[in-house]
């Protein structure tokens, strides 16, 4: 085995190691558990950090597969690693912000009764997240998919003994797994075409002259993009997302914004040749993303709880990842993939350094309770929200400014002036939540005192000062980062799509401009309403209450699924019910009744009287006599 | 239907009244009755056939009295049997006798 | 007019009559009544059979002795004044259903059957009859006795009152089971 594949084994085993040991060994002793988590952790980035130094060559690819499940010539189960530009840097991202995630955590779940839990079940997301991107054939994606939907769950319903977060995780697996019936009939569909294919090959089969027919691909791809929109929350099947929030504030950083939710963009752009081959498929998923940015950029404008505001966030920003790689670019969508990961934990993880002071998740309550104390967390917040709103010299600028160079070649120029809209509502509910957690009376008030009520959703946990002093460490390492990874664009375009034009960090075109303009005034509007002193504190949508109830409740879809999925689910489940109770039951009750019954009636011949005997006894006999006397003797 | 074939009809008759009565009827007497029917049916049934077929009906008369002789004896016992009983559970209804039910 | 066939029918509706008397009537004693009815019919068969020895041993036997015995019997068990349960109809449906069975499928095997052609005469004489039982059936002959002299003696012991019960001393007769 050469260096690279040690290298890409450690990067997955040694989180699978130090959950396998946390879960079954370490359940008491929560400092042993964080320890051994980080360590794992370490030792994945680490290995991340070799692949891509050795690996990230553009245009290498190295593939290591070996069989662990024959079942026939065409048809087995194998195992392995695939290692190029585009896994190893998402394995780089994964295990970094893992680390840091971990690291936060040690202070923001101090004190937590599943402290050494919770650390074993985020070595198991890792374990699964890298499998996941590292991995060879499309069966091993699969399984990789489904365990970080385990993981998922087992994190948002990190609290389970409360009704709220042990329901938004069901609901969440419940959601994700409905895309991933599609996914998986994808998967399956090219396994009966292909057999056991490795991922390139199932890219060079898609390609124009390969063995899939293009109405394969076309099918394939539209049933591998419901696994996506399942996994990202996109389009209907985006409302499990804002209830994930119930999970602890660090999980909600790594699982739900920058990694997991991710793996669905990661899966396009992976295969994004065999996407690229089904252009009808991908036109529908350019407009399903962009409603959906646009649409949760309306919801998270009216929100009042900061977690909730970050979620509707991610799943705008996905959008806008799926949309550059259904123009065309899968430079562009991860591009913005891995600003985002960085900007969207950096804002999470700030967001929980507030509500670890405020204990609460509402903005009001929290600017009413010194949140100017919490200096990292202010630097935090700010700068997250500037690379998400898009200013330049964040990273968030240069990546969006990909993804909407791609939408000007290769999308229509409606496309285009609805994608700026949004990024221009962007702007303006960043900063509207900034304004919002930082302004308000009480807010300049120094000074760590802890609210007089507790109260509101806040969450457990509260820490020592060495503790706090991780959160605040991590947070401000990622906001340097944020500043740093706008500079990556060149290198990951020169890696991912080497044939492109690569345009440099500072080319500033009409449509950079443009961009930058939107995302001024979209700053402004939030500062007239939300920051200058003495705003009226409303936003233009409040001011219309119908307007601001329909964006508030998710536009209604959570209605819409409990008045019709979720009712004739249950119908059915009642009617299986007393499927079971009448007839299955009955069956086999009956059944045993009926035999009871002819045992019974058979006792009725031992009944002790000879009259009965000698009735019985001649009766058959005669019988017996008169039918052989028919058939004329014995035969 | 030859005059032998009228003889065992008869007997059959006979028998099957036995038969009735043995099953029908609650007293034990009234059961023994039947069966000495019975066995009387019997007898003309052999004798009717030895000597209305076949060679000789001096067998037939022997087999007759025989049988006889043993439904003598066999109501003989039967009876002191009854009278036993009698004693022991004061009736003689067969339908109380039946511990060997089940 | 055909004597034999007159015979016939007459003892034949005889035994029949006296038959249904014996198991159809509910008075025990009318039960008894009818049987010795029957066996007169079934005497009288046996007369148009030619065998008359045989017709009155079994009138001697049956009616005489067996007869006799069962009026006795009935005198020694059953209370005369017991009030009469009456029939069950099922019983009595059931109990007819059988013997219908039975004699459907005798008949059935009596229309099957090839029975010979008779060779011998009619004529049988007592006097054959006592010389087969001491030649050819002398076996016979001997156990039957032997059998009649068990039955009686059984028949005393079983009917006889368990001494011990009573509690009276022990008599110098040997202890028999009762």
């Amino acid at each position: 085995m050469t260096g690279a594949t040690v290298a890409a084994l450690l990067a997955q085993g040694s989180p699978l190691l130090a959950c396998a040991v946390v879960l079954i060994a370490l359940r008491g002793r929560p400092r042993a558990a964080a320890a051994l988590g980080i360590a794992g952790m370490g030792v994945s980035f680490a290995a991340s950090a070799y692949l891509v130094a050795a690996v990230a060559v553009p245009g290498h690819s190295f593939l290591a597969q070996t069989v662990f499940l024959p079942v026939d010539a065409a048809h087995s189960l194998a195992f392995g690693v695939l290692l190029d530009p585009l896994s190893t840097t998402m394995a780089l991202v994964v295990s970094g912000i893992t680390l840091a995630v971990m690291a936060y955590s040690t202070g923001y779940m101090a004190g937590d009764p599943g402290y050494a839990r919770y650390f074993g079940f985020l070595a198991l997301f890792a374990w699964a997240m890298q499998g996941l991107v590292l991995s060879a054939n499309l069966l091993q994606t699969l399984a990789f998919w489904e365990l970080v939907g385990l993981a998922s769950f087992l994190l948002i319903g990190f609290w389970f003994e409360r009704p709220a977060p042990a329901a938004a995780a069901r609901k969440a697996f419940i959601m994700t797994r409905v895309g991933d019936v599609g996914f998986l009939l994808g998967v399956l569909l090219l396994l009966r075409a292909l057999g056991l294919a490795t991922i390139p090959d199932v890219i060079a089969a898609a390609a124009p002259g390969g063995a899939l027919t293009p109405r394969t691909v076309s099918v394939a791809a539209a049933l591998l993009l419901m696994g996506v929109i399942g996994k990202s929350a996109q389009g209907p099947l985006f409302t499990w997302l804002p209830d994930a929030m119930e999970g602890p504030t660090p999980v909600s950083a790594l699982l739900h914004s920058a990694t997991m939710v991710a793996a669905g963009v990661y899966l396009v752009a992976r295969l994004h040749p065999l996407f690229m081959a089904a252009p009808a498929v991908m036109h529908a998923l350019l407009w399903l993303a962009l409603v959906t940015a646009l649409a949760t950029a309306t919801m998270a404008m009216v929100a009042t709880d900061i977690k909730r505001v970050l979620a509707y966030s991610t799943i705008s920003q996905l959008g806008y990842m799926l949309m550059g790689l259904a123009a065309g670019s899968a430079a562009a969508g991860f591009f913005h993939l891995v600003t985002h990961a960085g900007f969207k934990a950096l804002l999470f993880l700030s967001a929980g350094i507030f509500i670890h002071h405020a204990h609460s998740n509402e903005m009001q309550e929290i600017s009413e309770r010194a949140p100017w104390s919490q200096r990292a967390g202010v630097i935090g917040l700010v700068a997250g929200s500037a690379a998400l709103a898009g200013v330049i010299p964040f990273a968030g600028y240069f990546s969006k400014e990909a993804i909407l160079g791609s939408l000007g070649t290769g999308a229509s120029p409606l496309v285009v002036a609805l994608a700026y809209l949004g990024a221009g509502l962007t702007a303006y509910y960043a900063f509207r939540m900034v304004f919002v957690t930082l302004g308000g009376t009480g807010a300049r008030a120094h000074g760590g005192t802890d609210a007089p009520t507790h109260g509101g959703t806040g969450e457990r946990g509260h820490g020592a000062t060495a503790g706090e002093r991780a959160m605040q460490v991590t947070v401000l390492l990622l906001a340097v980062l944020t500043l740093v990874l706008g500079y990556l664009g060149p290198w990951l375009g020169a890696r991912l799509a080497p044939g492109e034009a690569a345009h440099g960090p500072f080319d500033v075109g009409v449509g950079a401009l443009a961009a930058l303009a939107l995302v001024a005034a979209g700053i402004a509007l939030a500062w007239v309403e939300f920051g200058r002193r003495g705003a009226r504190r409303v936003g233009f949508v409040e001011r219309m209450p119908a307007l601001a109830r329909f964006f508030g409740d998710n536009w209604y879809l959570d209605r819409l699924y409990r008045a019709t999925v979720i009712r004739w689910a249950v119908a059915l489940a009642r009617a299986a019910h007393w499927n079971d109770r009448t007839i299955v039951d009955g069956a086999t009750d009956g059944l045993a009744d009926g035999t009871i019954g002819g045992g019974r009636l058979l006792a009725l011949v031992q009944s002790g009287y000879v009259q009965v005997y000698l009735t019985v006894a001649l009766g058959l006999i005669a019988a017996l006599a008169y039918v052989l006397g028919r058939a004329g003797g014995v035969p | 239907m030859t005059w032998l074939h009228w003889y065992l009809l008869v007997a059959l008759l006979l028998f099957c009244v036995g038969l009735y009565g043995l099953v029908q009827r609650r007293s034990l007497i009234a059961m023994l009755i039947a069966l000495e029917l019975m066995l009387a049916a019997v007898s003309l049934n052999i004798v009717a056939i030895t000597s209305l077929s076949g060679s000789s009906s001096s067998v037939g008369q022997v087999v007759a009295l025989i049988l006889i002789g043993v439904a003598a004896a066999e109501g003989a016992i039967a009876l002191s049997l009854f009278v036993a009983i009698q004693r022991e559970v004061q009736s003689i209804n067969v339908e109380n006798l039946s511990e060997l039910k089940g | 007019m055909n004597w034999n066939a007159f015979l016939f029918g007459a003892s034949a509706a005889l035994a029949l009559v006296g038959a249904l008397f014996a198991v159809g009537l509910k008075n025990i004693f009318h039960n008894i009544l009818g049987f010795a009815l029957s066996l007169v019919g079934v005497a009288g068969l046996f007369l148009t059979l030619g065998s008359d020895f045989l017709a009155i041993v079994l009138l001697l036997v049956y009616v005489g002795a067996l007869g006799i015995a069962m009026v006795y019997a009935v005198m020694l068990s059953q209370p005369l004044d017991t009030p009469r349960t009456p029939r069950s109809l099922p019983k009595v449906v059931g109990s007819a259903l059988l013997a219908a069975v039975v004699a459907m499928a005798l008949w059935l095997v009596i229309r099957r059957a090839h029975f010979p052609p008779s060779g011998g005469s009619l004529e049988v004489t007592p006097q054959m009859t006592g010389y087969r039982l001491l030649s050819d059936y002398v076996l016979a002959f001997e156990l039957i006795s032997i059998l009649l002299v068990i039955a009686m003696m059984g028949a005393v012991m079983v009917a006889r009152k368990d001494r011990s019960r009573s509690g009276r001393a022990a008599s110098a007769a040997p202890k028999a089971s009762p």
